[in-house]
């Protein structure tokens, strides 16, 4: 089952892109900006949950430290990097965000080491099943349910509670919003605090599937996130998740198919340039 | 000034010439390798190999009683960062450089040492090109194609395994490999039923796992780092893949072992490390490394080490400054004994030795087999 | 004195590709994160002529005409996509450059072109990567000053306006990519000879990002800041020992740095405290 196998391949990845597409989109839907530095949350939140687990053995607690490590620090990238140059011209945010990236990429070198720390899934995700003659592994069918589970948990969270209504608000008009009293700097913390929630989530997750952790994994994968949500139109949030399957499924076939012509990550760029001089606002997106 | 500040002044001043002093009874080595960046982790093993050489050259006595000092740069593996470094070192009167880093910086520097005549050591870069840059340029470590020549042997003649997939890492390490398997894979009886390629970033390895299911070989030859390869092992085992597995140099690490765990076991590497071996060089490397730095050895320090070692002797036989005197010195090494086995350099400076293969039992590498064909593992001469 | 013509000359290269990158985003407003890949496309066509026999002069006109040329269909692919999809485009255009170059036999794969022949001595070459810095320089304080620059500005500054008052706006950013770019290309050019070894990686999203970076710390829109911002940053690890340790990080903290107290860089700094523009 040779291209069953490459689509469960495919449709893995694309659950990872988009748990970091996820939050780049929610972030440029609310302040138009790029956040290339979920990149650097993405990377704590796997050194985070490596070092959890290593220390206390338990997956589960890794995971919520890492989300909750990950969430703490992403509003206060907002709060100091951004928050200051909102009315500066859009290059300025982007700029700055890449410079915390590259800087980070080192910090954690220097941190951490530069050898990477191996992640150890333990006995209990080493299983696979056979699903119809598909070989999936229990760390696949982790990541499936993990981000199915947070892609619902946010649907529900922001049509059926108060605040996710106050934050759909804000976004679509932000003067509106703030007349019927939202408080707008709290949508932009909740916005940060769970796009990184979902970055280190993501990042604890890519570290246990490739069973190592380095200071420099975030930066492609961030770059990536960025070609999805211009494909899913930015701001997209269904677009983007659409975007995200659909590349890992391309890039996994790509892999296979392309491999003699270029780089697999170099795919996943030119479908974002294919798809802009088609459709210059993106497969799903609107003209402002 | 007042008498205090004096005083203060006149020792400051002292200590510093007798600073001063202590370094010119010095015999500086120039030493490049990637400290930042992402070969850091090798470089930081580089960095351990040649220090740890330098130690044990200083505590037998040194160059005729005057100790080795390296000169450290960081290069990043980067070729515009090597060349202005290159010329650092030759404006500061280096008289021999050793190279820890890989092959693109390397390269570029080469054509700058051989132009200074400086004498320059390569010690794992593998890329063709660098001792054709002239006879000022010695490579200590096996070329990429006769790496791959000697594991066609193995997979061939010892292990009678015929069809073979190769899973190629995307750079001048893995390609140089590669060609050098497929250039002797008829003589040994294989037949090269695939080949799978993956990129230096690549860390999730989905497609080529389902790939090789669907190619279905008795055997894999997979190239690349402990950083990519041990993820790709890891993934190859939990994906179902059987077959056995041979790797390169790249893998001669414990960091290997601890990324891939379990799916390490009865790997094979075609590397120059015996981790059992009783030969004096070898076990004073491996020993010593264990203890001072508190892990296992790898290639890369072992490669550095010897790479130190060379020059040393290189110094040594000279007996002088002149750079001409050192290079014909290092060029006439004959059977010399280093870390990574017993060495000869050809008329292009490159090494002649016996190659190792190692395999994983119990987490830890160990001695399989020996491969010591000289027409086979003759070095590039032309 | 090898040494400091060294530094010297990868100084020099650096301000010409900082200078082509300010025409680009600085005074035309065209954000690009891919300029890494133009001063590879010269560099590559460059080392692909001298090693097939070509002479220099012949080898780095053809190296700027071909970088040039591929920048001047980006700048049509600019027409499409504005600011934000622009600079994704970009950086899309330097990982495809890069992808797919690192797979091409012909193009000597990951090895690169090795060997390529090099007829100057440093000094030359030195001289020549100086006399490259200042002749871009030149035509970007001719450009500001001329009608060009005008129209430069007016794109940056609103598209939509500047249409209306009858500024030809896509020609306009099309001949800014040329320019820019053929700038990288004369660098890539000269670099390939220098180092006579070109290979894939020497061209990354990094590159392209350091070359941002020494024009966003040196003002973008200034030239002579973006010189100086370029110098700066190339001399930084050879002037502070303990940077080179932690280069990357410095760099980073120096972008958000710059980025949060003073987006106009250098340039921003000296105006605000002068009262007066750098050019």
């Amino acid at each position: 089952m040779y291209y069953g196998e490459l689509l469960l391949v495919g449709l893995v990845w694309g659950c990872t892109y988009a748990l970091m597409a996820l939050g780049l989109t929610l972030v440029y839907g609310l302040l138009r900006i790029l956040h290339v530095a979920q990149a650097t949350v993405f990377t704590l939140g796997a050194y985070v949950g490596v070092l959890t687990a290593t220390q206390f053995g338990s997956l589960t607690l890794a995971c919520i430290a890492a989300a909750l490590t990950a969430g703490l620090i992403g509003p206060l990238i907002y709060r100091f990097v951004y928050q200051p140059v909102l009315n500066q011209p859009p290059f300025v945010p982007l700029v700055a965000s890449i410079g915390i990236v590259i800087a980070m990429e080192d910090g954690f070198r220097l941190i951490f080491g530069p050898y990477g720390k191996p992640f150890d899934h333990g006995a209990t995700l080493s299983a696979s099943y056979g699903v119809g003659g598909l070989n999936v592994s229990a760390i696949q069918a982790l990541i499936v349910v993990i981000a199915l589970a947070l892609v619902v948990a946010l649907n529900v969270l922001a049509t059926r509670t108060r605040v996710g209504i106050a934050w759909r608000a804000t976004v679509g008009d932000r003067a509106m919003a703030e007349s019927f009293g939202i408080d707008v700097q709290w949508m932009r913390y909740l916005c940060f605090f769970i796009a990184s929630v979902l970055a280190g989530i993501a990042g604890m997750l890519i570290g246990l599937l490739n069973g190592l952790v380095e200071p420099g994994m975030g930066g492609v994968v961030s770059y990536k996130g960025l070609a999805i949500i211009v494909l899913g139109g930015l701001g997209n949030v269904q677009g983007t998740l659409i975007a995200s399957l659909l590349l890992g499924i391309v890039e996994s076939f790509g892999g296979v198919y392309l491999g003699d012509y270029m780089d697999r990550d170099a795919i996943a760029f030119l479908c974002v340039i294919v798809v802009l001089l088609l459709r210059p606002h993106g497969l799903f997106g609107h003209s402002r | 000034m007042n008498l205090t500040l004096r005083t203060l002044f006149i020792c400051a001043l002292l200590a510093v010439c007798l600073r001063t002093a202590v370094a010119a009874d010095s015999i500086p080595i120039g030493f490049h390798a990637p400290l930042t960046g992402f070969a850091a982790g090798d470089g930081k093993s580089a960095l351990q190999g040649a220090q740890l050489a330098v130690q044990q050259i200083n505590a037998a006595g040194g160059i005729k009683g005057r100790p080795l000092e390296l000169v450290v740069e960081d290069d990043q593996a980067r070729a515009d960062q090597a060349l202005p470094l290159a010329n650092k070192m030759i404006g500061r009167g280096l008289r021999i450089v050793i190279s820890g880093s890989y092959s693109a910086p390397t390269r570029a520097a080469a054509g700058v040492f051989q132009k200074a005549k400086v004498p320059y050591i390569s010690a794992y870069g593998l890329h063709p090109d660098i001792t054709k840059a002239g006879n000022y340029v010695f490579r200590v470590s096996f070329t990429g194609e006769v790496q791959g020549k000697a594991a066609a042997k193995f997979i061939g003649d010892n292990l009678k395994r015929h069809r073979v997939t190769l899973i190629t890492l995307d750079n001048d390490f893995g390609q140089s490999l590669s060609a050098g398997f497929r250039d002797v894979a008829s003589r040994f009886g294989l037949t090269i039923v695939s080949e799978r390629t993956y990129a230096m970033g690549d860390r999730q390895f989905g497609s080529v796992v389902a790939s090789v299911k669907h190619d279905d070989p008795e055997i894999l030859y997979v190239s690349g780092y402990f950083f990519n390869g041990g993820p790709l092992v890891a993934q190859l085992r939990a994906g179902g893949v059987q077959a056995p597995i041979v790797g390169t140099e790249g893998f001669d690490t414990q960091d290997f072992i601890a990324i891939a765990k379990d799916a390490a076991e009865g790997v094979m590497i075609t590397t120059s490390l015996d981790r059992d071996s009783q030969a004096p060089a070898m076990r004073h490397f491996i020993d010593d490394y264990q203890a001072r730095y508190k892990v296992p050895a790898n290639m890369v320090a072992a490669a550095t080490d010897t790479a130190v070692t060379v020059a040393a002797e290189g110094l040594r036989r000279a007996g002088s400054d002149d750079t001409a005197k050192i290079r014909d010195a290092i060029a006439g090494i004959r059977d010399f004994d280093v870390a990574t086995g017993r060495i000869t350099f050809n008329s292009h400076g490159e090494v002649l030795k016996a190659a190792q293969i190692q395999v994983i039992r119990g987490g830890a590498f160990h001695h399989l087999a020996t491969i010591d064909d000289p027409v086979l593992l003759a070095p590039p001469a032309n | 004195m090898d040494y400091y013509l060294s530094v010297a000359t990868f100084a020099a290269l650096n301000v010409t590709l900082a200078l082509g990158l300010n025409l680009i985003t600085g005074f035309c407003g065209q954000v690009s994160l891919g300029h890494a890949a133009f001063y590879g496309l010269g560099a590559y066509a460059a080392a692909l002529c001298s090693t097939a026999g070509l002479p220099f002069p012949a080898s780095v006109l053809v190296g700027v005409l071909v970088a040039g040329g591929v920048g001047a269909i980006v700048g049509f692919l600019a027409l499409r996509v504005r600011e934000d999809f622009l600079a994704i485009v970009t950086m899309a255009v330097g990982f495809v450059f890069l992808g797919v170059v690192r797979k091409q036999r012909w193009l000597g794969a990951e090895m690169g072109i090795a060997n390529i022949p090099s007829t100057l001595s440093p000094l030359a070459y030195g001289v020549l990567s100086v006399g490259a810095a200042v002749g871009v320089a030149l035509l970007s304080l001719h450009i500001r000053r001329s009608w060009m620059g005008r129209a430069f500005d007016a794109v940056a500054q609103d598209e939509d306006v500047a249409r209306s008052i009858g500024i030809n706006v896509a020609r306009y950013k099309v001949i800014a990519f040329f320019l820019g770019t053929a700038a990288a290309g004369l660098a890539g050019a000269i670099y390939a000879h220098l180092a006579q070894l070109v290979v894939p990686d020497a061209f990354n999203f990094v590159q392209s990002i350091t070359i941002l970076a020494m024009a966003v710390v040196g003002g973008l829109g200034s030239t002579l800041g973006v010189a100086l911002g370029a110098i700066a940053l190339t001399l930084m690890p050879e002037l502070f020992r303990f940077v080179n340790d932690y280069k990357l990080l410095v760099y980073g903290a120096l972008l958000v740095g710059v980025m949060r107290f003073s987006p106009r860089g250098l340039a921003g700094l000296v105006q605000r405290f002068s009262g007066r523009a750098l050019p």
